[in-house]
Formats: structure tokens, C-alpha cells, sequence
């Protein structure tokens, strides 16, 4: 009979549980160029333009690898309300959400500030583009649904200041998608304006920083510097920047390189918008 | 973005005079209110006002914008996430060449303090040591940003909450002066209220009073060691500045002294709190501080966050820089292009198209040789020949809102160009540094 009086061990002998390591980060890629970039237009039916844009996934080995996916329409432009008062120009909204399961933490239906604050930034870069005082009087929605957000998932070490790098990376995609979507819907603008992103990375202490484009989060050991640029490409013209981060040395010459860089990322980005286009066009001459 | 679209009373007319005063090139640009280009709006600005804070702050522009900061701070318990642990003892144990100082347990660490009683040589030791450790999350910082007439969540405001909190926390240097031990920090609570309404973009108002606020917190003395819970000195007087004051005295000493005093600016170890400033560009010319009359002229708006941090690396003072560029270490934090209110100013109508001013009836009927609309005489095939032209080409005179976006080389001079501003010390640096 078992002995009840005393917590007994297990019968069998046992060994003590190990814990895997956590995987490392993924190896960095060294690539001259961004991420292939997937876009297609009119994607949306009911919506005057739409445009859909999904990044290569840089290690579709890895488990829980994602890349961003992010899908916009553009509903206008449209007469303002009788109430609304007079304006020269178009009225631009912009609304930028994430979908509730497109990062790692659950974003809420309400959008909170982050998403509010890449609002403002894709306002700013497409309101230079779009030449609005063509409809006075009118207003057009543009609404960028982030259906998958561009983190590293199966990477245990959640970092909270990997957010604000991946906000970068969002905001590039999201000038890209609105771009082409506003070309789709036919609102005249200046030039179709990109998105790009560069970063100074270094992966240890030790090791000198390196300046790439379209940094992948999850690969590089910690991002010193990043920049968001939102370029016109034949007017050479910038109309939304957003740098941030701390660059060592003499300050303005890595800045300028950095920049420079972005704005490399902002013709290949614009490369894949002019090509959609052409290719929506050509489609659409076939069939008439 | 309806706080930097505020209603403006300028006619066309207007914009287009104000523009051309402002992009002059020979004499430089003439502003309304007589300031040359890099000069800020005169302030007052007092301290201290607020009893129930840790510090704070009120300033106000000569325009009547009025803005206050407090800055509240508590103690919070630092959660450990299971996987920062181990990789925390792991580290400990990769660098335990020197067992001694990285200590086992807070008990060895109080008796070798004991012993060694030399407090400067602990605090550089407790440097030395912490570098590895002290750690900042940007959680511990806490801004919001209130602006009457304004919903807390309109973007915005949002906007300029997240721009002031980009500043503070994009290099990771603030966070880690709320660092108390491995298991507390402070958490600080910023509150920045405009008290008077938006009459101009409140960024540089809101971003210099949360400066000065935050030169002039004091957090409690620490009296306990090392990971204990922390115990503070209760007497307000011998509060720690979270911004160390010991250089204010030599420095304005030295600033009045003498320029080249670099020496002593690198002896002094104070860094700033960071600082937002705005800066617009009209034509070639680049201006500091805009109202909101010169916004609404703007063909780009920046606004660049910097810092001075300590300057602990001489390699870029003894560079063959112009020594007026280092003079002080300052860094570059953020840089945020802002959506300028000029994208949104009615166009006006040139008088070669207006039919009030006998343009289209020169276009129809060119027989008429009326000379005051003399531009349009060559037209006459089309119906309006000249609205082609108005509607892509700027009209000299006639004002018409900014298409496209900034030069690259424009962004980078400006952001120079702030840089360089923010480096002579004469200037609002100095200033600032008065008020405390």
C-alpha cells in the first residue's frame, strides 16, 4: 500500500526539464536592393482606386515569419457635405489601421496613437503629390488597412523599441500602396510618390554600423538610425521625411548617406508602381 | 491637420506679398515682425511654478501663446521579463573578469563601498559597471500633450505628442536616467498644456517648456544601495537635479568669459534635455522659429529635434571642423517634415484669366488691345489661353499654394543649418539656461 502520510517522488527516475534556447535572430542578408515588392491595383471593387502590397517574406523558412501586407482604398473624390464649409482645395483624409491580428501585440478596432501618427505622415506625403486644387469643394477618404504587420514573430526577444523601426518600414509601404491607389482612382498628381527606408545598423558593439536599405528588423542586432522618405521621383522633389534615432560621429554626413540611400529605396519602390500602372493600362486598352 | 491649419486671414494678395518679402535673397528675407532669419520670438519664461510637481515650467511668446509642463515622477517596480533575465546572468557571468565589482550580492557590494570610502571613486565605479547594465525602457516615459479646442485624440495633437516623445527617447540616453536599481525606476509623467489658444504651430512653444521643465526636475536622493528597495532622503533641498546643475555656474561663467573655453565645456559632463525646433523654407531662404503668418507661406516646414550630449568623444572637436560647428556635442535625434498650412491657402486668380479684370474678354475678342492684361494679347485660337499657363506655371505676383515637395539639398541644409544654430552658444542655449 502507498505510503499517503508523505508526498512520495515519482516512481520512475526523471531528469530535470530543459528549456531550448530561444532561437537568434535570422541571419542578416546582405542585399543591394529592398524587398521584391508584390502591387496590384483595382483590387477593390466598390472603392474608386485600391491597391494591394505585399513585401518578399525575407526567411519563408522560419516559422512565424511574416512580411507586411497592407491594402488601401481611396473612396472619392466626392462632394462635401452641403454643411461642411467652403474649401479651395481637395480635403485628404487619411486613415491608417491596423488589423487587429497584424502584429504580435493586439491592436484594438479604435485606432490608438501610433496609428493615428502614421496618419498624419502618409497625409503629408500625399498631399504634396496630389495636385488639389483641381476639386474645389470635394474630398477624398484614403483608408490603408495593415492586414500583416512587418515583425519578426518567433523571435522571443520582444523589444519594445523594435515597434518604432517597423512604424518606418509601415509608413514606407503605406505611401507605395496609396500611391499606386490614388493613380488608380485617377486624382491628378504631380508624380507617383514612393515610399523607402534605411537604416544604420550594426550587429554588435564591436562591429562598425552599416547603412541598408529596407532593413528587415528581425535580422539586424539593434538599428542605430532609421529614415522614411517619401519621394518624387521625376521632380526630385521629398515631401514627407522622417528620420530618428542617434547616429554617432560627425553628424550630417552619415544623415546625408542615410537619406540617400532612402531615396535609392524610393526609385525602386517607384520602379514597381510605374510598372503596375503601365501594366492596368495596357489591360484596360485590350479590352476596349 | 487642423492644428497647423488654423484659420488665417490672408488674401491671396497677401500670401504672394508675403512670400516675395520672405524669399528675397539680396538683403535676406524680410520677416513682419523685423526678426532676422534665425531669430526665435522673445519670451519670458519662469520655473518652479508648480509646487506639486517634481519640475516645471511656463513660458510665454511675445504672440500670447502660453504653454506649462509638469513633470511628476513615481517609483515602479521594473518587470522582468523571463527571457531578459537570463540573458542579464548570462552576461554577468561573460564578463566576470573583474568578479569583484560586478558583485554577487548587494550585501559585498555595501561592505566594499565600506571600505573604500572615497565617494568619487565609487561613483566612477558605479559608472564604470553600470554602463553594461543601466537600461531604459521608453515606457518609463509618459507625455501628453493638451491643446484647448482640441480633442486629446485628434491627430494633431497626436502628432505633436508623438514628435516630443520621439525626441526624448529616440537615443536611449533620457530613459536611463530614470534607471534606480536592477529592480525600480522612475517613471515620469509629462504634462504639457497650452493654456492660451493655437494661435501659431505650438510645437517650439511646447518643446521648450517641457526643456525647461525638465532642467529644472529634481528627483529625491537616493539613500539606499544598489537593488535594495529604494529609500529616499526626505529632504527636498538635497534633491538631485535629473539634469545636473553643476555646470550652470562654471558654464556661465566660462560663456561669458571666453568663446574657445572648449576645455572646459568638454570638463563639464551636463547633457540637455533635447530640444524640437521648427524651421521653414521659403524660395533659397531658410527661416527659424516661423509665426504663423510666415507658415502660411511655407514651402516646406521641418521640424528637427537635437541634444547635447555629454562630451565624452573629443574626436570631432580636434577634426579639422570649423571649431564653431562642435563647439557644442550635439546630436541629431529626430527629423519630421510637417504638412505645411500654405498647402491649404486659396490660389489667387491672375488677372489675364479673371473675367472681373477684362482677362477672358482680351481672350475672346482679341482685337482689343487693352494694355493692362498685355500677357494675354498673343492668345486668341483658344478659349482661354492663359488658363493653361496659370494652372501650371507660377504667376510673378498672383499666389498660388506650393505643389510637390522639398529639395533633397533643401532638407539637409536646413537640418544644418539648425545644427550649426543650436551649436553657437550664444544663442538660445545660453539663454535657457538663465531662466533656472
Amino acid at each position: 500500500m502507498a505510503d499517503r502520510r508523505r508526498i512520495n517522488g515519482p516512481v520512475g527516475a526523471t531528469t530535470p526539464p530543459i528549456f531550448d534556447k530561444p532561437a537568434g535572430p535570422a541571419a542578416a542578408k546582405t542585399r543591394d536592393a529592398i524587398r521584391k515588392i508584390f502591387l496590384k491595383t483595382g483590387i477593390t471593387p466598390s472603392a474608386s482606386g485600391s491597391a494591394y502590397l505585399e513585401l518578399e517574406n525575407p526567411n519563408p523558412q522560419r516559422p512565424g515569419n511574416t512580411s507586411l501586407k497592407l491594402s488601401c482604398t481611396v473612396h472619392g473624390p466626392r462632394s462635401l457635405p452641403r454643411s461642411a464649409p467652403f474649401s479651395p482645395h481637395i480635403i485628404l483624409t487619411t486613415h491608417v489601421k491596423y488589423a487587429p491580428f497584424a502584429t504580435r501585440q493586439r491592436r484594438g478596432y479604435l485606432r490608438d496613437s501610433s496609428e493615428r501618427d502614421l496618419g498624419v505622415h502618409l497625409e503629408t506625403a500625399l498631399r504634396g503629390a496630389i495636385i488639389a486644387d483641381r476639386w474645389p469643394k470635394s474630398g477624398v477618404d484614403i483608408i490603408v488597412t495593415v492586414v500583416e504587420g512587418d515583425q519578426d514573430r518567433d523571435s522571443p526577444r520582444a523589444k519594445k523599441d523594435d515597434e518604432g523601426w517597423d512604424m518606418m518600414n509601415v509608413l514606407s509601404g503605406c505611401i507605395t500602396v496609396a500611391s499606386a491607389a490614388i493613380a488608380d482612382a485617377g486624382i491628378d498628381c504631380v508624380d507617383t510618390v514612393a515610399g523607402g527606408v534605411a537604416a544604420l545598423v550594426c550587429k554588435d558593439d564591436k562591429t562598425a554600423p552599416t547603412i541598408v536599405m529596407d532593413p528587415v528588423v528581425a535580422e539586424h542586432g539593434s538599428i542605430l538610425a532609421a529614415c522614411c522618405v517619401a519621394y518624387l521621383p521625376t521632380r526630385d522633389e521629398i515631401t514627407n521625411m522622417w528620420f530618428k534615432g542617434r547616429l554617432p560621429g560627425a553628424d550630417m554626413m552619415v544623415y546625408d548617406k542615410l537619406m540617400e540611400k532612402s531615396l535609392v529605396a524610393c526609385r525602386c519602390a517607384n520602379r514597381v508602381i510605374v510598372q503596375e500602372l503601365n501594366e492596368t493600362v495596357k489591360k484596360g486598352q485590350g479590352i476596349s | 491637420m487642423s492644428s497647423t491649419s488654423q484659420h488665417l486671414l490672408l488674401s491671396p494678395a497677401e500670401l504672394a506679398y508675403l512670400h516675395g518679402s520672405l524669399s528675397l535673397i539680396t538683403p535676406g528675407p524680410i520677416r513682419p515682425d523685423g526678426r532676422s532669419p534665425t531669430q526665435f520670438r522673445p519670451l519670458t519664461a519662469e520655473t518652479g511654478i508648480l509646487p506639486g510637481t517634481n519640475g516645471s515650467a511656463r513660458i510665454c511668446f511675445a504672440d500670447g501663446t502660453e504653454a506649462v509642463v509638469g513633470v511628476k515622477a513615481e517609483v515602479e517596480k521594473t518587470p522582468v521579463p523571463p527571457y531578459e533575465f537570463v540573458a542579464s546572468t548570462e552576461g554577468r557571468k561573460d564578463h566576470s573578469g573583474t568578479p569583484k565589482k560586478s558583485g554577487r550580492k548587494s550585501k559585498k557590494t555595501a561592505t566594499e563601498d565600506e571600505i573604500s570610502m572615497d565617494v568619487d571613486d565609487e561613483a566612477d565605479e558605479e559608472a564604470a559597471g553600470a554602463n553594461e547594465k543601466v537600461r531604459g525602457s521608453p515606457d518609463w516615459v509618459e507625455l501628453s500633450v493638451e491643446i484647448p479646442g482640441l480633442r486629446d485624440d485628434d491627430s494633431g495633437t497626436v502628432f505633436l505628442t508623438s514628435m516630443l516623445t520621439e525626441a526624448l527617447l529616440a537615443d536611449g540616453e533620457f530613459v536611463k536616467k530614470l534607471w534606480i536599481n536592477r529592480r525600480f525606476h522612475w517613471k515620469l509623467y509629462l504634462d504639457i498644456i497650452l493654456i492660451s489658444p493655437p494661435l501659431s504651430y505650438p510645437l517650439p512653444l511646447l518643446s521648450l517648456t517641457t526643456h525647461l521643465a525638465l532642467l529644472a526636475t529634481r528627483l529625491p536622493r537616493l539613500k539606499s544601495e544598489a537593488d535594495e528597495d529604494p529609500m529616499f532622503d526626505d529632504d527636498w533641498a538635497a534633491a538631485t537635479f535629473l539634469y545636473p546643475l553643476q555646470d550652470t555656474s562654471s558654464g556661465k561663467a566660462s560663456n561669458k568669459s571666453s568663446k574657445q573655453s572648449s576645455a572646459a565645456a568638454a570638463a563639464a559632463p551636463a547633457s540637455r534635455p533635447p530640444i524640437t525646433l521648427l524651421v521653414m523654407a521659403v524660395g533659397d531662404n531658410i527661416i527659424f522659429d516661423p509665426s504663423k503668418e510666415e507658415l502660411a507661406v511655407a514651402d516646406s516646414a521641418v521640424a528637427v529635434s537635437v541634444a547635447e550630449g555629454p562630451s565624452s568623444e573629443p574626436e570631432p572637436e580636434s577634426e579639422s571642423i570649423p571649431a564653431t560647428t562642435t563647439k557644442r556635442n550635439l546630436h541629431l535625434l529626430s527629423v519630421r517634415t510637417i504638412d505645411p498650412p500654405s498647402r491649404l491657402t486659396p490660389p489667387g486668380v491672375p488677372n489675364s484669366v479673371n473675367a472681373a479684370a477684362w482677362g477672358t474678354m482680351t481672350a475672346a475678342t482679341p482685337t482689343t488691345t487693352t494694355a493692362a492684361t498685355a500677357p494675354s494679347s498673343d492668345g486668341g485660337a483658344a478659349k482661354h489661353p492663359d488658363a493653361r499657363v496659370t494652372e501650371t506655371e507660377d504667376v510673378v505676383g498672383v499666389w498660388k499654394a506650393p505643389r510637390g515637395g522639398a529639395k533633397f539639398g533643401m532638407l539637409g541644409a536646413m537640418v544644418a543649418k539648425v545644427l550649426r544654430e543650436a551649436a553657437s552658444p550664444r544663442r538660445f542655449w545660453m539663454g535657457l539656461r538663465v531662466w533656472i
